[in-house]
């Protein structure tokens, strides 16, 4: 069994990423998206329900 | 001339037969009874997770909701998918009204999708098939407050035999005290018509005893695959029956038989559901022993413009509800564009 203190920095090392990940994952399929589509849409139709 | 016509007659060509070569020792046994099963022919019996797959299609009990909802679909890109979305509802009884944004790209490999509501919750999936018979899934739920326990992480793989299926999945794993939900399952044809399985369920956390439960699972297919038949029973004594009939190129029929059998209560749930797919709309019916009595119409006004109205009445608890919401794809492809990119076939990936 690991220590307690490695416990607690695998802890935190989690806690980080899952706030990354919850404030990445969307930009990054946006950015994946926006940058392989074929032809390349314009941002504003992009984000905007009405355009 | 004279260097192709020795690959016409193969047959006798040493170096044809040679890819095959029976190997001795204790793998011939292997490979013979690798052999033997590949001639058995037996097809791909399906994922113990789409055990019910047919039957979940015709019942309607995931599509009823109440209130109002509309979807704005925007294809950004076909050849790789490329979609956002924009989804409002409100006038529910029991939800405030919500705002959701998504955004999905997928390829024949790979699948990504992530909603984000307005609260700042987000939801996310993403799905990669290493081959075309292994696939990773991955799905994860964030909640903005990050308050533990409102967090699910659930790692998933696929493994596609010849003859049968096998799923390992993972519900929030935790590595420091190794706790998590982990299911192993595995479905075998044994016959064209008939696959046997198992799935095993392995709770670890530290507060509660870590407990294991395997159920067991049974399908049958009808030859031409009109028809199937499923059963499961869990160690709590809990039966499910399933029966799908597609009755024509138009209708399916789908009954359900849930019977638990418990020391602490015994309980049972009949459902009936029956489902019509005509030109432009697609309408489902659904009676079930709890006395509740639900309608489902999907109609399709043109290619981009579709509207579905529902309803549920529960006689025993004499509740109602009522939901109807519109669905709007556009595309900010020219139409040149999009006959162009619709050549090329979409991709696999696109199935959820």
């Amino acid at each position: 069994m690991p220590s307690e203190e490695t416990k607690e920095v695998i802890n935190k090392v989690l806690e980080v990423s899952r706030a990354a990940f919850h404030y990445a994952w969307i930009p990054a399929i946006i950015y994946v998206g926006f940058t392989r589509s074929n032809p390349t849409p314009s941002l504003i139709k992009l984000l905007s329900p009405l355009a | 001339m004279a260097a192709t016509l020795p690959a016409k007659t193969s047959a006798i060509d040493p170096f044809a037969a040679a890819p095959e070569p029976i190997p001795s020792g204790p793998f011939s046994i292997f490979h013979r009874l690798s052999k033997w099963r590949t001639d058995l022919g037996l097809p791909y019996p399906g994922n113990t997770e789409d055990l019910t797959k047919e039957v979940k299609r015709t019942q309607l009990t995931n599509l009823l909701y109440d209130g109002a909802r509309a979807d704005l679909a925007k294809a950004m890109s076909m050849n790789p998918l490329f979609q956002v979305t924009h989804s409002f509802s409100l006038g529910s009884q029991t939800m405030p009204p919500t705002y959701s944004f998504g955004a999905m790209y997928g390829t024949e490999k790979s699948f990504l999708h992530g909603t984000v509501d307005h609260d700042g919750n987000v939801t996310s999936r993403w799905h990669q098939s290493w081959s075309p018979k292994s696939t990773t899934k991955m799905q994860a739920q964030s909640a903005s407050s990050g308050v533990p326990g409102h967090s699910v992480a659930i790692f998933e793989h696929d493994y596609q035999g010849q003859d049968y299926s096998l799923n390992a999945k993972a519900t929030n794993p935790w590595p420091t005290d190794m706790s998590g939900i982990f299911v192993f399952s595995y479905l075998q044809s044994l016959t064209r018509n008939l696959a046997l399985g198992g799935e095993c369920l392995v709770t670890r956390s530290p507060m509660m005893p870590s407990g294991n439960a395997t159920s067991l699972i049974g399908k049958w297919t009808s030859t031409d695959k009109s028809w199937i038949a499923s059963a499961s029973l869990m160690p709590d004594n809990t039966l499910n029956a399933t029966y799908w009939h597609k009755l024509s190129e138009k209708v399916d029929v789908a009954a359900e038989l849930m019977m638990s059998a418990g020391s602490v209560r015994r309980e049972g749930l009949a459902t009936l559901a029956a489902k019509y797919d005509l030109r432009m709309s697609t309408f489902r019916a659904q009676v079930d022993s709890a006395g509740k009595v639900g309608a489902v119409l999907e109609q399709r006004f043109t290619p981009v413009f579709a509207f579905t109205l529902n309803g549920e009445i529960d006689h025993f608890k004499n509740t109602a509800k009522v939901g109807f919401g519109v669905q709007i794809e556009s595309s900010t492809l020219s139409d040149e564009e999009l006959s162009a990119q619709m050549g090329v076939p979409p991709p696999g990936a696109l199935v959820i």
